[in-house]
């Protein structure tokens, strides 16, 4: 188990220089000069260049990218144009308020989701399945800044029990969560149900229900443990999403999360937190898959000797 | 501006819900416009005097109320990007430091330029010679003494090219070999009260500029160099208490302040991009003011006896430039058959709900010197008869740039089919702001613009830098915005004699003929001035927002 381990982590290593790579030249080759951003439409083209010198922009790309690769090996990923703060600065901030809300919205969302799903997997035809699955397709369909400008009409304004933006206490994740984890909730619900009647037709489950085996017995640990892969694969694909920060989410709710800043910074051209900004999420996507490999491993002990 | 993609796209779905509400407030609005006609002044004061107006109340709530408490929340749109007042451009930045910084002079509720930290200024005969006489007894929060030698410590950091500040160029001037000159040739504190600063040439908006330089603490300086911005300490009527960037700018009331001190225990300024969020946050007494205020918004609040809303003057101008390097737009005739082709009234209806005044000349009221010129009435007649005139009776295709932003597309296709009337053809290209920025600063030869959709406000609210960058010839691209390629050497020439001249009626002559002179050669289509609207609760006494969107709050009250 520990070389599988380690054999995964070593093949990230060339994935994640291939990335910086994608994500600098990317950034570097969308138009628009954050030089004249900065200066504002008025200045005048000398102004404009001071800034590009300053800002070391009128250096070849290989050799900025030379340079960035350094900054990264020696921790530096240099300053923001908006304000000159450090990115790291910049960054740090965001992601306490988008990790709670990511861990938030998954626990309700998968308990929540898996339940629904075998449920109505097991009452598959029945009224049951079809109010399950209205809730799921409705949780999928319902576009997240609609839901969370209702959550605050119905639960800030009328109601006032929760506030309406930002997150000065523990109830302030409640409405965004729920704005979050209903897609979640939905797209694992779906999976679970269509997992579940797969794995129901299995003969393993024929088996157990003839040796008489309770039905909750069956369903739990035979039809919904084979279900399990799945069920995690699509959870994990989700976190990772969530841990990208919800540009809507973030806007609707005033959270000054990871999302929010990306399409800031991009706007700002502001390509030093860009860069970090995509370098992270695209780490936090090889651990969540590192991860989810390993899972797999405990789940499915055949994938861990191939 | 550009940031906004987002929240615009929310906006629009929020509007799409309350058109029926909005079209029953636009006939209100239309009263309210009328009752708020600003007068036009052109030539009193020190520096000559804007136009402006006090906020116009929309909808005025009828309770009194008291606060629940004595913390003052205001919700803004976009975000304070940094507090380093030397530092920064963006208009909500300015807000949040203006609460803990102060100028040596600033503009007054009528547009005049009068003392802050200076108590009075005199400027010599040949305009080089600016004398302070600085207020007494003012302190920073940090305790240290305010004294001339804080003002000239502040312009050298600001000065110093490594600091890479983005004031420098209040002081800065940059030819076109790169070479600079410093505006200011010799600083001198004969004591600790006066201060004199020489000019290295006469500069009639000095002083303009002076309203957007604060003075930071010394002492801080030395302790912070440029961390300064996450330290932020003046001479303000707020202390500093936190900044947490995307998020909220906290300050307390300055106990020791030197003038009349805040009532309000603290101000919080919290970033709420979202337009009905905002809206909600104030039913709810989140926040008690809200800016901005979007028109479609009002349906929201309509009714609500405790929310007021209130409209004022902004210093911003919508405009489209044509290039007159175009064979049939050099034509005189063809650019004012295009003027005379837009309905501006329509204009301000369909994009501002009526919150807003169509332009009445290349400058915004409240911008200094301004003056107003015979407006280009609607007439669909005379602009096919210059048509005509011009050669061009069947019209002629064009194409019009602008951001990509759900606004300015409206705005755009507005123009498109009010220019259809004439027989021009416009092909609407959105494209992504930076996008725009990168077509459009380029070598003249390399030139492809024909029609470009734009805004544009002078925070210093002087008629130079309200149209020199986009209208003096020396600043065609890719020097500068001039994409009219505007070139008038008579309109040269009063905006250069002016800048050495300081005798308001002298200085009111020349920028009134340069208005003139703009007007009648139509370099745009001069489309109009928005308003700028804010909502607070109605126990919220002693704030308003400035028309170039700065947040004023120094006597901000909330009633007990």
């Amino acid at each position: 188990m520990a070389r599988y381990v380690l054999r995964r982590i070593l093949s990230t290593i060339p994935l994640l220089i291939a990335i910086t790579f994608l994500i600098f030249m990317f950034i570097h080759l969308i138009p628009g000069d954050p030089a004249r951003l900065i200066a504002g439409m008025d200045a005048t083209k000398e102004e404009v260049e001071t800034i590009r010198e300053n800002l070391g922009l009128n250096k070849p790309l290989l050799v900025q990218y030379g340079e960035y690769m350094k900054g990264l090996f020696t921790g530096d990923l240099g300053n923001s144009v908006r304000n000159n703060a450090t990115v790291w600065d910049t960054i740090r901030p965001c992601f306490k308020p988008t990790i709670i809300l990511t861990i938030t919205s998954m626990i309700w969302a998968t308990i929540l989701g898996v339940f629904l799903g075998i449920i109505a997997a097991v009452r598959r035809g029945k009224p049951l399945d079809y109010i399950t699955m209205v809730i799921a397709i409705s949780g999928i369909s319902i576009p997240g800044f609609w839901l969370g400008l209702e959550l605050i009409q119905v639960f800030s304004v009328n109601l006032r029990i929760f506030p309406t933006a930002g997150l000065s206490t523990a109830k302030s994740y409640v409405l965004p969560s729920i704005t979050m984890g209903c897609g979640i909730m939905a797209i694992l619900a779906r999976f679970t149900r269509s997992s579940m009647l797969e794995n129901m037709k299995e003969d393993y489950v024929r088996t157990a229900r003839a040796k008489g085996l309770s039905e909750p017995a069956v369903i739990l640990k035979y039809a919904f443990r084979n279900s399990l892969i799945e069920v995690v694969t699509v959870a994990a694909l989700q976190i990772g999403g969530l841990l990208s920060g919800s540009v809507m989410t973030e806007t609707v709710f005033s959270i000054p999360g990871l999302g929010r800043l990306l399409v800031d910074s991009i706007n700002y051209r502001d390509y030093k937190v860009v860069q970090a900004l995509l370098l992270f999420f695209a780490l936090e996507y090889i651990i969540i898959n590192l991860i989810t490999d390993i899972v797999y491993g405990f789940l499915n002990p055949k994938i861990r000797y191939n | 501006m550009k940031r906004r993609v987002a929240a615009l796209f929310l906006g629009s779905m929020m509007a799409v819900s309350s058109i029926a509400a909005t079209a029953a407030y636009a006939e209100e609005t239309s009263e309210a416009e009328s009752v708020s006609e600003p007068e036009s002044v052109s030539d009193s004061g020190e520096t000559g005097t804007a136009a402006t107006a006090a906020a116009t109340a929309i909808q005025s709530a009828t309770s009194t109320a008291v606060s629940p408490d004595n913390d003052f929340v205001i919700a803004i749109e976009g975000s304070v990007s940094g507090l380093d007042p030397q530092n920064i451009s963006d208009t909500n930045a300015i807000s949040a430091c203006s609460g803990m910084y102060e100028t040596l002079v600033t503009f007054d509720g009528e547009g005049n330029i009068v003392g802050k930290l200076a108590e009075s200024y005199e400027v010599s005969d040949d305009n080089l010679t600016y004398t302070f006489h600085l207020r007494q007894g003012v302190k920073f929060h940090d305790g240290t003494d305010f004294t001339a030698q804080s003002v000239i410590d502040n312009i050298n950091r600001v000065t110093d090219k490594d600091n890479g500040l983005s004031r420098r160029r209040l002081f800065i001037v940059t030819d076109s070999d790169g070479n600079e000159t410093n505006r200011i040739e010799s600083m001198e504190a004969p004591d600790d009260y006066t201060l004199v600063l020489k000019l290295a040439m006469p500069y009639n908006v000095f002083l303009n500029k002076l309203t957007q330089f604060c003075i930071i603490s010394p002492t801080a300086l030395e302790k912070y160099g440029n961390d300064i911005m996450y330290h932020p300490c003046g001479t303000g009527p707020y202390v500093f208490s936190e900044w947490k960037q995307g998020d909220h700018t906290t300050m307390t009331a300055n106990p020791d302040y030197w003038g009349e001190k805040p009532s309000v225990d603290t101000l919080t300024i919290q970033e709420v991009p979202e337009a009905g969020s905002r809206t909600a946050m104030l039913q709810t007494g989140e926040a008690d003011m809200v800016y901005p205020f979007t028109s479609d918004q009002l349906a929201a609040v309509s009714g609500d006896d405790t929310i007021n809303v209130s409209a004022g003057y902004s210093n911003i101008m919508r405009y489209v430039t044509l290039n007159m390097n175009l064979e049939q737009l050099s034509k005189k005739e063809v650019r004012q058959a295009m003027n005379y082709a837009i309905d501006k009234d329509a204009y301000v209806q369909v994009m501002y709900s009526g919150y807003g005044l169509p332009a009445t000349s290349c400058v915004p009221s409240c911008i200094s010197y301004y003056k107003e010129e015979p407006a280009y009435t609607y007439d669909l007649d005379k602009a096919k008869e210059l048509m005509a005139e011009a050669g061009y009776p069947d019209g002629f295709d064009l194409t019009l740039w602008g951001d990509n932003t759900t606004q300015e597309i409206k705005g755009m296709t507005f123009v498109a089919q009010q220019l259809a009337q004439i027989g021009i053809n416009v092909e609407v290209v959105p494209m992504e702001p930076a996008t725009v920025s990168d077509s459009i600063y380029v070598d003249k030869e390399d030139a492809k613009i024909n029609m470009w959709y734009v805004n544009w406000s002078a925070s210093d609210r002087s008629f130079d830098s309200s149209v020199r960058a986009l209208l003096h010839s020396t600043m065609m691209p890719p020097t500068s915005a001039n994409t009219a390629y505007y070139d008038n050497p008579a309109f040269d020439k009063d905006l250069d004699d002016a800048l050495a001249e300081t005798d308001p009626t002298v200085l009111a002559q020349l920028y009134g003929d340069a208005q003139d002179q703009a007007w009648e050669d139509c370099p745009w289509l001069f489309l109009g001035n928005d308003e700028i609207l804010y909502a607070t609760k109605n126990y919220v006494s002693g704030v308003s927002v400035l028309p170039d969107g700065q947040l004023s709050f120094g006597t901000a009250a909330l009633a007990q």
